[in-house]
């Protein structure tokens, strides 16, 4: 592995479960929709219109495509340009054995460069998620990197184990939804918080490495590492709940983008691995 | 193996006087086709149109050229695009006093 350009950035765990490299498509990242039964209209309106991936070549107005990290695509969310939008992407897999599962990413954020300005505090958030189920619970460890809130820098990594409420959706009683990615009940990780490489004009990005390891033995936090960061994880507990009638296995993988004001927010993403020891 | 994929650009979204999409990067397709599926209208949607627009940098548009038209009897409408770059987005009007509720999709091919 260590002689495969392609994979000896990443470290993974015993088993590589799927590896994306968007030059070659989207792999399997889609459009994250809510619940519904019998009309849209019956979806929660948070969920009505989180933005979808695209392909996309890293253009900048002054100085054209920049590419990905080591190619031409990268999978790119964009908010819309209204405060408190939200772009989200999702991956469903389900797990096989419960062990240890990592997911490791080389992800970018900016804002859309429409005025010639630093604009650094004007993407709020962007993080990920797995969305997990085993025979008692359904487990959604949540961390997110909150830039900036109301024009404010903050630069602080959070997780969520707060619950939102839960809706019954349609009439059927089958069908219900929680808006986790929901602003409230985000904790800062222990230590003090990380400054990242914005660079110095908004058309510039670098990229960085994320790791975030998970235990589905016994549902907990295992590692966290952004850049040259490792996360104490130890206190930290993911978002808990009874397991749901349809979810058995499940294995989501969903990243996710927020815009502080009203401008296009952009997540780019070069490449994902995820391993898992079985 | 060419490449293909479906974007859903709005999902029963309410469209009425004029109204644009968010932009999409499709620099890696050489075909496209918008798709609008009207759900609910009320009104003239036969008067209105859209156009696909084509932009250098995802920030300044101008129109691509072709036309969508929408027809009274027809669920849905569809306009093709060829030679556009690397982003796109649709624009249109509907009539005074015409809503439609809609579905995008944007179809696009390697």
């Amino acid at each position: 592995m260590s002689a495969n350009p392609k994979l000896s950035r990443f470290s993974p765990l015993s088993r590589i479960i799927t590896f994306d490299d968007f030059d070659t498509g989207l792999n399997g990242w889609t459009n994250l929709v809510g619940n519904y039964e019998g009309s849209l209209d019956t979806m929660l309106p948070q969920y009505r219109d989180l933005r979808g991936p695209m392909l996309s070549n890293g253009t900048m107005w002054d100085t054209g495509s920049a590419g990905s990290w080591d190619g031409t695509y990268a999978m790119k969310l964009a908010t819309k340009p209204t405060a408190g939008s939200l772009g989200v992407t999702v991956k469903r897999l389900t797990w096989r054995e419960l062990g240890k599962i990592q997911l490791e990413a080389y992800v970018t954020f900016k804002p859309e460069a429409t005025e010639m300005a630093l604009s650094e505090l004007d993407v709020r958030a962007f993080g990920f998620v797995f969305d997990l189920q085993d025979s008692k619970s359904r487990v959604m460890p949540h961390l997110r990197y909150l830039n900036a809130l109301e024009g404010e820098q903050i630069g602080q990594w959070q997780y969520k184990s707060h619950l939102e409420s839960l809706e019954a959706i349609g009439g059927s009683g089958k069908t219900k939804s929680h808006f986790h990615l929901a602003g409230d009940g985000w904790e800062n990780l222990p230590g003090d918080r990380q400054l990242l490489c914005y660079n110095e004009i908004a058309t510039k990005q670098n990229w960085h490495y994320m790791r975030m390891t998970f235990d589905l033995k016994d549902m907990s936090f295992a590692a966290f590492q952004f850049n040259d960061r490792n996360y104490d994880v130890s206190g930290m507990t993911p978002m808990m709940m009874p397991a749901m009638a349809n979810l058995w296995c499940m294995l989501n993988l969903v990243f996710f983008l927020e815009t502080d004001i009203d401008k296009r927010a952009f997540l780019s993403v070069d490449s994902v691995l995820l391993s898992g020891d079985f | 193996m060419r490449h293909s994929h479906t974007a859903v650009i709005e999902r029963d979204v309410t469209w009425n006087g004029t109204f644009e999409t968010e932009p999409y990067e499709a620099g890696w397709a050489s075909e496209a086709i918008y798709f609008v599926r009207i759900l609910e209208k009320d009104g003239q949607v036969g008067r209105g149109h859209a156009k696909p627009q084509i932009s250098p940098d995802g920030m300044h548009w101008r129109d691509e050229g072709t036309l969508m038209g929408f027809q009274e009897s027809k669920e849905v409408a569809y306009v093709r695009v060829a030679r556009f770059g690397n982003y796109l987005r649709l624009v249109g009007e509907l009539p005074p006093g015409t809503t439609a509720k809609v579905i995008v999709y944007l179809t696009l091919k390697s």
